[in-house]
């Protein structure tokens, strides 16, 4: 029962309500659409505030406390395409370029699931380890770079080297500006301190419940105009978009557990696994696989696996954390 | 005045095709381009230009003829078998012809 009632409080979050506004909104195909530059100052105000205030945390715990959690979540990322890409390849059927690019999107995370994560944490008074925005940081380019390996080694027949295209995807990952903007206020929250925050606190730790909520909206209309493609991925997609992510968060859970985080570190580190990037990893999978259908890996990131982790595969990896923790 | 006559090449495509176009663009010889984002259906659908990395550009260059030509037979071999995207020339007047 205990799982059911974290369900509802999740559900019934702002965010996760407004979210679910855009996607009404998208689906009677309202003309409510965020002016780009909004759209893009929500995002620099949430990766930065989330970025800040992990480092500040980071400052406060030490690297001697976080190094190993955030390794094994850095390894943990460029793994996951191993196991997906296989399962795509021979139970979906699917072509090496598409598995390889889907695979991608799975190892890398979404930010904002993240983000979701931790104020569904903070709204039900769950502690957790603040700095494990450093794990969204390490965990965003590995996989990417694994993807587009896997894909480029089985289509090797035809000649094109691995190399270029890794390049490119590294500069894309790398330069994007979701990874410059987190590891860039990771690193001034670090260097800035407890005093630091206290200067920009009100601005960053105050507003932050609204602008996710705000953000969400967005992303609502976002998902929504995309899930009519659902139609055309199929089944299998449909059935890999919600069962990997229960998958790899069991798997992120048990890993936070061994490395010395706490229920709710263990439960960020479950979601970060179980998220797919719909943002850095598409940006450098159009680019370095360009050949990869982009319906595919698309649909299944943001029309599938991120609604599907922001209503309930959240919630799923506190309980399972929560079972975990309770067995020692 | 009679203004010489050059190329005006205009490319739309979608904005992960950004920085190959614009280095095929300087390695063909284009000294300069404008990019603007641009939406519209086509072909292949709706295409949804809500946030800025799945938007559509439009990117404009002023060439030569030849240029053109060279241009055009690269981004049918090469970029349109990967990316969403249609490319076109006209004639256009050209006063500053230096500049291009």
């Amino acid at each position: 029962m205990e799982i059911l009632e974290s369900v509802r409080i999740n559900l019934l979050s702002p965010a996760v309500l407004f979210f679910a506004l855009g996607i009404f909104a998208a689906l009677v195909k309202s003309d409510l659409k965020f002016p780009e530059p909004l759209y893009i100052g929500l995002t620099i105000y949430l990766l930065v505030a989330i970025g800040f205030k992990g480092g500040v945390a980071f400052a406060e715990a030490g690297v001697a406390k976080v190094w190993l959690p955030a390794t094994a979540a850095m390894v943990l990322g460029a793994l996951i395409p191993l196991w997906t890409y296989p399962v795509l390849r021979h139970i979906g059927r699917l072509p090496a370029v598409d598995a390889g690019a889907i695979a991608a999107h799975y190892g890398s995370v979404s930010a904002v699931t993240f983000i979701a994560a931790i104020n569904y944490l903070d709204a039900i008074g769950q502690p957790y380890e603040r700095y494990a925005s450093a794990f969204l940081a390490v965990m965003e380019s590995p996989a990417i770079l694994v993807g587009i390996v896997l894909a480029k080694l089985s289509a090797r027949q035809n000649g094109a080297p691995v190399g270029p295209a890794l390049r490119t995807a590294l500069r894309e990952s790398l330069s994007g500006r979701s990874v410059l903007l987190l590891v860039g206020a990771l690193a001034i929250g670090f260097l800035a301190g407890p005093a630091g925050m206290e200067k920009v606190g009100p601005f960053f730790v105050t507003p932050f419940q609204g602008v996710l909520a705000l953000f969400l909206l967005e992303m609502g209309t976002v998902a929504g105009r995309r899930l009519k493609d659902l139609r055309r991925v199929g089944p299998f997609l449909l059935g890999f978009g919600v069962l990997v992510p229960l998958v790899n968060g069991a798997l992120g859970v048990w890993l936070g557990q061994h490395t010395g985080l706490g229920i709710g570190g263990a439960t960020l580190l479950g979601v970060l696994a179980a998220s797919a990037s719909y943002i850095a990893a598409p940006a450098a999978i159009r680019v370095a696989l360009p050949e990869a259908n982009p319906t595919l890996y698309l649909t299944a990131a943001l029309a599938i696996t991120f609604p599907f982790n922001l209503t309930l595969g959240i919630p799923f990896c506190l309980a399972l954390a929560r079972h975990l923790f309770s067995q020692t | 005045m009679n203004p010489p006559t050059m190329k005006l090449v205009t490319i739309v495509c979608e904005a992960h095709a950004r920085g190959p176009v614009t280095d095929l663009l300087r390695k063909v010889g284009a000294h300069g381009w404008t990019l603007f984002p641009v939406e519209g259906e086509g072909a292949r659908g709706d295409r949804p230009a809500d946030i800025p990395e799945f938007t559509n550009l439009q990117i404009q260059a002023i060439v030569p003829s030849a240029v053109a030509t060279t241009l055009l037979e690269c981004l049918a071999r090469d970029f349109f078998p990967r990316y969403g995207m249609i490319a076109f020339a006209a004639d256009v007047q050209v006063v500053r012809t230096e500049k291009f």
